[in-house]
């Protein structure tokens, strides 16, 4: 009896983890819903995505420390968001890396002069839901927390030959009512360094 | 006028000495710079690639390739890249193995071979530079976000038979390169 409840667990598990629905990363898909989340930010406090949601939607963007891809972006990152907050989306920096200390993730967001709240995801909880996975990352979601578009900010890591402004394009989009055109991109960058696989 | 003529003869001739000595001090210096400086050390040539010739780097030529992504700024790529040099000596011949370089353009022929010199690395470099990063990710995996390093492994046939996003082990590549080299019965 006991071995036939035990084999019916097992293949029960096993049906249920392969039936569970997941998009092709592992994450969430285009038009599904961000559900709520509550982290705590660099300034200690407890930050839920819905209190964080801006009029027109919001920008989870995954950030780094210690990435130059991150670095390379952070004067354009701080350039959208003033030019965008300012039209109701609101912008909310994640940090993911177990390999990061909180002094180190406050004193350089300090740094680079982020004005908008920067969330600690300890134990990548966030980043595995969403299936995120590089720095920097970004999810764009409407006001619903529905997912508009996934990807990268822009196509050109250096800066100098940006010739497709994702983000910006994907925000026009959202905010001109139109539909977004490119909604899934991908961009070269640094490994979320997962609790776990630190030091890999 | 006479004490004219030969002032300016004097000083005509000092300019024209002044002159000669100096085109003759630069052509001595720069034949010492010629002859003096060696030729830059014979680092690898680091290829840059387009879209085009990419998509025929991902295609395997009759043995496994392996490729690895990595960059000069990715830490982790840093770290692992000696074992890939390890794996490229054990498996000279055997395999196809190249690595694809993420750095910026104008690190082509500074930061990159700089650091495979100082890995002694020998494998075919290559630099990728394209406007559409998107499908370049996604011609090598629709499972990879460009997180780097990245490395793959696909079978003779075209295949990938291994692929890991994040530091790959040694001992763990020797495995996947087992299953596709070891004899067939």
């Amino acid at each position: 009896m006991r071995r036939k409840l035990f084999l019916f667990v097992a293949l029960f598990s096993l049906l249920a983890f392969n039936l569970t629905p997941v998009s092709a990363d592992g994450g969430i898909e285009i038009g599904q819903k961000i559900e709520n989340f509550t982290l705590t930010g660099i300034d200690g406090k407890e930050h839920s995505f819905s209190s964080l949601m801006g009029t027109n939607g919001a920008v989870l963007v995954w950030v780094s420390a210690q990435c130059p891809v991150v670095k390379a972006y952070n004067d354009r990152i701080n350039a959208i968001a003033a030019e965008y907050e300012a039209r109701g989306i609101r912008f909310i920096g994640i940090n993911s890396n177990a390999t990061e200390s909180l002094e180190w993730v406050t004193s350089d967001a300090k740094e680079v002069g982020y004005k908008f709240p920067v969330l600690i995801d300890k134990g990548n909880v966030l980043a595995d839901k969403l299936g995120a996975t590089v720095t920097p990352e970004v999810y764009f979601v409407n006001k619903e927390g529905v997912l508009l578009y996934h990807g990268a900010i822009d196509n050109d890591r250096s800066g100098k030959n940006i010739q497709d402004h994702y983000l910006k394009t994907a925000f026009d989009a959202a905010l001109g009512g139109k539909a977004i055109e490119k909604t899934r991109t991908n961009a070269f960058g640094c490994t979320i360094k997962r609790a776990g696989m630190a030091g890999e | 006028m006479k004490r004219r003529l030969t002032f300016r003869s004097i000083a005509g001739a000092i300019a024209f000495g002044w002159l000669f000595a100096s085109l003759f001090a630069a052509d001595a210096q720069g034949q010492r710079r010629n002859t003096a400086q060696p030729a830059p050390a014979a680092g690898p040539k680091v290829e840059k690639i387009d879209e085009k010739r990419f998509a025929e780097l991902l295609k395997p030529n009759g043995k496994p390739l392996l490729i690895n992504f990595w960059a000069t700024w990715c830490e982790p790529c840093r770290e692992e890249f000696p074992d890939l040099v390890k794996i490229d000596a054990e498996y000279k011949g055997k395999i196809d193995f190249i690595t694809i370089s993420l750095d910026f353009e104008d690190e082509i022929a500074t930061t990159v071979p700089k650091f495979l010199v100082e890995m002694k690395a020998t494998m075919p470099t290559f630099l990728l530079v394209t406007a559409d990063e998107t499908a370049a990710i996604q011609m090598v995996s629709k499972d990879w976000a460009g997180a780097l390093p990245f490395t793959v492994i696909y079978a003779p046939d075209g295949t990938m038979s291994y692929f890991r996003q994040g530091i790959v082990k040694h001992d763990v590549l020797q495995a996947e390169l087992y299953k596709l080299l070891k004899p067939t019965r």
